[in-house]
C-alpha cells in the first residue's frame, strides 16, 4: 500500500510555456524516506507542491497525469517567516494552529502539540511570540506545526536551510525516527547531498523537470553521470576520488573509514 | 476589567462613543466621555489615560481655531469619548483573547485569521519599510530636491517594499492551505474566554441603551 | 474566497500602513494610505479591496479612532479601483494618473461630510491646516473643509494610482496571472 503515487505527472505554471515537470512517476511506501535532488529549477519544489495537492489547486496552472495520496499530508516550505500563521501570539498556539483548524477536540490537540514541540526541541520557546524568534528557531517551530497535524506523508522543501549544523544533524535523525516509529513517509527536497547519503532510503535525481535517475543512494549518488552532471556528489566520494583511492566509492565517513587501507 | 469577556469589553468601547454622538452635545455627551476617561484612568493613568488625552489635545486645538469655543466643546467632548474608549479597549483586550472569543462564538477560522494576521503583518512590514529607508539613506537618499526627484526617490523606496510583500502572498497561501485553514472544519477554540449570563445581560443592556437614546433623539 | 485572496488582505493592509515611512523619508505631502486598497482591488476585485479598506480603517483606529468613520472613503476607493482595473486603466501612467486624479475628487467629496459633521474637520493635522487656510481665504466652513480634503487628496491619489500601475507592471507575469484581475488591469486581456 503506497502513501503517494505520481503517475506520468506533467505540470505547467500559469502563463508558462515550458512544463515545470514532465512525465514524473514516483511511488512512496509507508516509513520510506525519499530524497529529491537536483539543481535550481530541476522541479523538486514543484513536485512537492503537486504531491501535496497544492499545484494546481492553489498555485494555478495545469497538471496532467495522476496524483494519489492515501493519507493526510503536510508540506513545509523553505522560508519559515512566510509560513507563520500570523494568527497565534505564542509558539504553543502557533504549533496548535493546524490541529485547531482541522477541528480536532482540544484533548487531542495539546498532547499532539506537546509531542511535536518535544521532538523539535522547542518546548522552551512555548510562551514566546513567534515574531521574536530567530530563523532557526522559527524553522523548527514551523516543522513542529506540521508534525502536530500527525501527517502520514511529510513533504519537506529544503527544511534545514535556516538550521545550524547541529540542528541539521538532529533534524535528519528526527526524519529517520519519524519513518521508523510513526511509519511516516517523508519526501524531502534538499541540496544537502551528504545527509541524503546517510539518511535517505531512495534518491530521485531531477533535471529540468524530468526524473534523470532513481534508486538507493549507494547506486544514484556514486553513478558516473550523477557525479559529472548532477548537483554535486557527497563530500566523501569527492575526497575519495580526488585522493585517487581505488575500489567501490564509499558514501559516508563511516563507510570510507571501514574501507580505508592504512599505508 | 481585563478578565471580562472580550465581547463585553467591545460592547462597552462601542457604546460609549455611540452614546456621546447620539446624546445632545456638549452636555449630554459629557457623561459617556467621563465614563470612558474613568475606564482609561482605571486601566492606567499614565499608560492609558495620558496617551488618550495626548491624542485628543491637538484636535481640541484645531477645533478651537476652526470653530471657536462653542464648536470646540461640541466636537471635542465627543472626540474625547471616542478616543478614550478605544485606547482603553486596546489596553485591556489582547488580540489573542478576542480571536479566541471569535472562534468560540462560531466565527469561521478565515475571518478570525483576517483580523489576527493583519495585526501581525502590519508591524512586520512597517519594520521592513524602515529598513529599506535606512538602506537607501546609506546610499545617498536625501529628502531634498525637486518634486520630481523626490517622486523618483519615493518610487525607489516603495516599489521593492510592495513587490516583496506581494511575492510572499503566494507562500503564505500555500502554508495556510497545508495547515488546514481552508479545509472547512469548524476550528477548535484553544482557550475560549469564560462568559457569564450577567455579562450577556450587560451587553444586551448597552445595546438597548444606545437604541433607546437614538429613539429619544429622533422622536 | 480562496486562501490566496484571503492571504492577500493582511498584506495589502500592511502596505497601506507601511508606506508612510517611505513618504516621510522623501518629505512629500502625501499619505499613500490607500495604495494597498487600490492594489488589492486591481489584483482581486471589490470584495478583497473593500476587505482591505475596512481592515485598514479598523487597524488605524486602534491607534487613533478618528480614522474609523473614514472607512467609507476606503470603500469608495476600492470600488473605484475595481472599475479602473476592469477598464484596463492601469495599462500605463498616462491612463493611471488622470484616473487617480478623478479618485482624488471623489475621495475628498466623500471624506468632507464625514470630517465636517463628525469631527469639525479637525482630524488630520495636514488637512486641518489646509482647512484653516481655506477658511482664511474666505470659504464657508464646509467649503473650507472640502478645500482642505481636496488639497491633500488630489495629488495623493494620483501618485497612488501611478505607484500601483508601476507595481502591476513590475510583477512577473507568472505571479500576476495567479490573481484574477491583474492582467486585465494592465490591459493584457480583452475587456468584456
Amino acid at each position: 500500500m503506497t502513501r503517494l503515487t505520481l503517475s506520468g505527472v506533467s505540470f505547467w505554471y500559469p502563463a508558462a510555456e515550458r512544463p515545470a515537470l514532465t512525465d514524473v512517476s514516483l511511488a512512496v511506501a509507508p516509513g520510506e524516506v525519499v530524497a529529491l535532488v537536483g539543481g535550481v529549477g530541476a522541479g523538486a519544489s514543484t513536485l512537492l507542491l503537486a504531491a501535496a495537492g497544492l499545484a494546481p489547486r492553489v498555485v494555478g496552472g495545469r497538471l496532467t497525469g495522476n496524483v494519489e495520496r492515501t493519507v493526510a499530508s503536510a508540506i513545509v516550505l523553505p522560508t519559515p517567516w512566510t509560513q507563520v500563521s500570523g494568527m497565534a501570539f505564542t509558539v504553543r498556539d502557533e504549533v496548535a494552529f493546524g490541529p485547531a483548524n482541522l477541528g480536532w477536540p482540544i484533548e487531542r490537540i495539546w498532547p499532539a502539540v506537546g509531542r511535536a514541540m518535544e521532538r523539535l526541541e522547542v518546548g522552551a520557546l512555548a510562551e514566546r511570540d513567534p515574531a521574536t524568534l530567530s530563523g532557526g528557531e522559527l524553522q523548527r517551530v514551523i516543522l513542529a506545526g506540521a508534525l502536530a497535524m500527525e501527517p502520514g506523508l511529510l513533504l519537506l522543501d529544503e527544511p534545514t536551510a535556516e538550521l545550524d549544523s547541529s540542528g541539521t544533524q538532529a533534524f535528519w535523525r528526527l526524519v529517520r525516527t519519524l519513518a521508523r516509529e510513526d511509519r511516516a513517509s517523508v519526501v524531502v527536497a534538499t541540496s544537502d547531498i551528504d545527509a541524503v547519503a546517510a539518511f535517505a532510503d531512495r534518491v530521485v535525481w531531477l533535471e529540468q523537470g524530468r526524473v534523470r535517475g532513481a534508486g538507493p543512494p549507494a547506486e544514484v549518488l556514486v553513478d558516473e553521470a550523477f557525479l559529472r552532471e548532477g548537483p554535486g556528489g557527497p563530500m566523501v566520494v569527492l575526497a575519495w576520488r580526488a585522493a585517487g583511492c581505488a575500489g567501490p566509492l564509499p558514501l559516508t565517513v563511516a563507510d570510507a573509514a571501514a574501507r580505508w587501507v592504512r599505508p | 476589567m481585563r478578565r471580562l469577556h472580550p465581547f463585553t469589553l467591545l460592547a462597552l468601547a462601542a457604546a460609549l462613543p455611540l452614546l456621546a454622538w447620539i446624546l445632545p452635545a456638549p452636555r449630554g455627551a459629557l457623561a459617556p466621555a467621563l465614563a470612558a476617561a474613568t475606564l482609561a484612568a482605571a486601566a492606567g493613568p499614565r499608560r492609558v489615560l495620558l496617551p488618550a488625552l495626548l491624542t485628543a489635545a491637538p484636535l481640541w486645538f484645531f477645533l478651537f481655531i476652526l470653530h471657536g469655543v462653542g464648536g470646540m466643546l461640541v466636537f471635542g467632548v465627543r472626540l474625547t469619548a471616542m478616543i478614550a474608549s478605544f485606547v482603553w479597549l486596546v489596553a485591556v483586550l489582547p488580540p489573542a483573547r478576542l480571536v479566541e472569543a471569535m472562534v468560540a462564538a462560531g466565527w469561521g477560522a478565515p475571518s478570525a485569521y483576517l483580523f489576527a494576521a493583519t495585526l501581525s503583518a502590519v508591524p512586520l512590514l512597517q519594520q521592513r519599510a524602515r529598513r529599506i529607508v535606512e538602506a537607501q539613506r546609506c546610499r545617498g537618499l536625501s529628502p531634498r530636491g525637486s518634486p520630481l526627484a523626490r517622486l523618483r526617490a519615493l518610487r525607489a523606496l516603495a516599489l521593492p517594499l510592495v513587490l516583496s510583500a506581494l511575492h510572499e502572498v503566494d507562500e503564505r497561501a500555500l502554508a495556510l492551505e497545508t495547515r488546514g485553514l481552508g479545509a472547512g472544519h469548524r476550528r477548535t477554540p484553544l482557550a475560549p474566554p469564560p462568559d457569564s449570563a450577567l455579562q450577556q445581560a450587560a451587553r444586551l443592556a448597552l445595546l438597548l441603551a444606545c437604541g433607546l437614546a437614538l429613539a429619544w433623539r429622533l422622536r | 474566497m480562496s486562501i490566496r485572496l484571503l492571504a492577500l488582505i493582511p498584506v495589502a493592509v500592511a502596505i497601506n500602513l507601511a508606506l508612510s515611512a517611505a513618504v516621510d523619508a522623501t518629505g512629500l505631502p502625501l499619505f499613500l494610505d490607500t495604495v494597498g486598497t487600490i492594489l488589492a482591488s486591481a489584483l482581486a476585485g471589490p470584495v478583497v479591496g473593500i476587505g482591505t479598506g475596512a481592515l485598514t480603517s479598523l487597524t488605524n483606529s486602534l491607534r487613533n479612532p478618528t480614522f474609523l468613520p473614514f472607512v467609507a472613503v476606503q470603500v469608495i476607493v476600492a470600488l473605484y479601483a475595481w472599475g479602473a482595473a476592469r477598464a484596463g486603466l492601469f495599462r500605463n501612467l498616462r491612463a493611471a494618473v488622470p484616473t487617480g486624479l478623478g479618485l482624488g475628487v471623489i475621495a475628498s467629496a466623500t471624506s468632507t461630510p464625514i470630517s465636517y459633521h463628525m469631527f469639525g474637520c479637525s482630524t488630520t493635522g495636514g488637512i486641518a491646516l489646509a482647512t484653516a487656510l481655506g477658511k482664511s481665504l474666505g470659504f464657508s466652513p464646509l467649503g473650507a473643509c472640502f478645500f482642505g480634503s481636496f488639497v491633500s487628496d488630489f495629488g495623493d491619489k494620483a501618485v497612488s494610482f501611478a505607484l500601483v500601475a508601476t507595481v502591476l507592471h513590475a510583477l512577473p507575469r507568472r505571479t500576476a496571472a495567479r490573481f484574477p484581475l491583474a492582467l486585465r488591469a494592465i490591459g493584457l486581456r480583452g475587456i468584456g
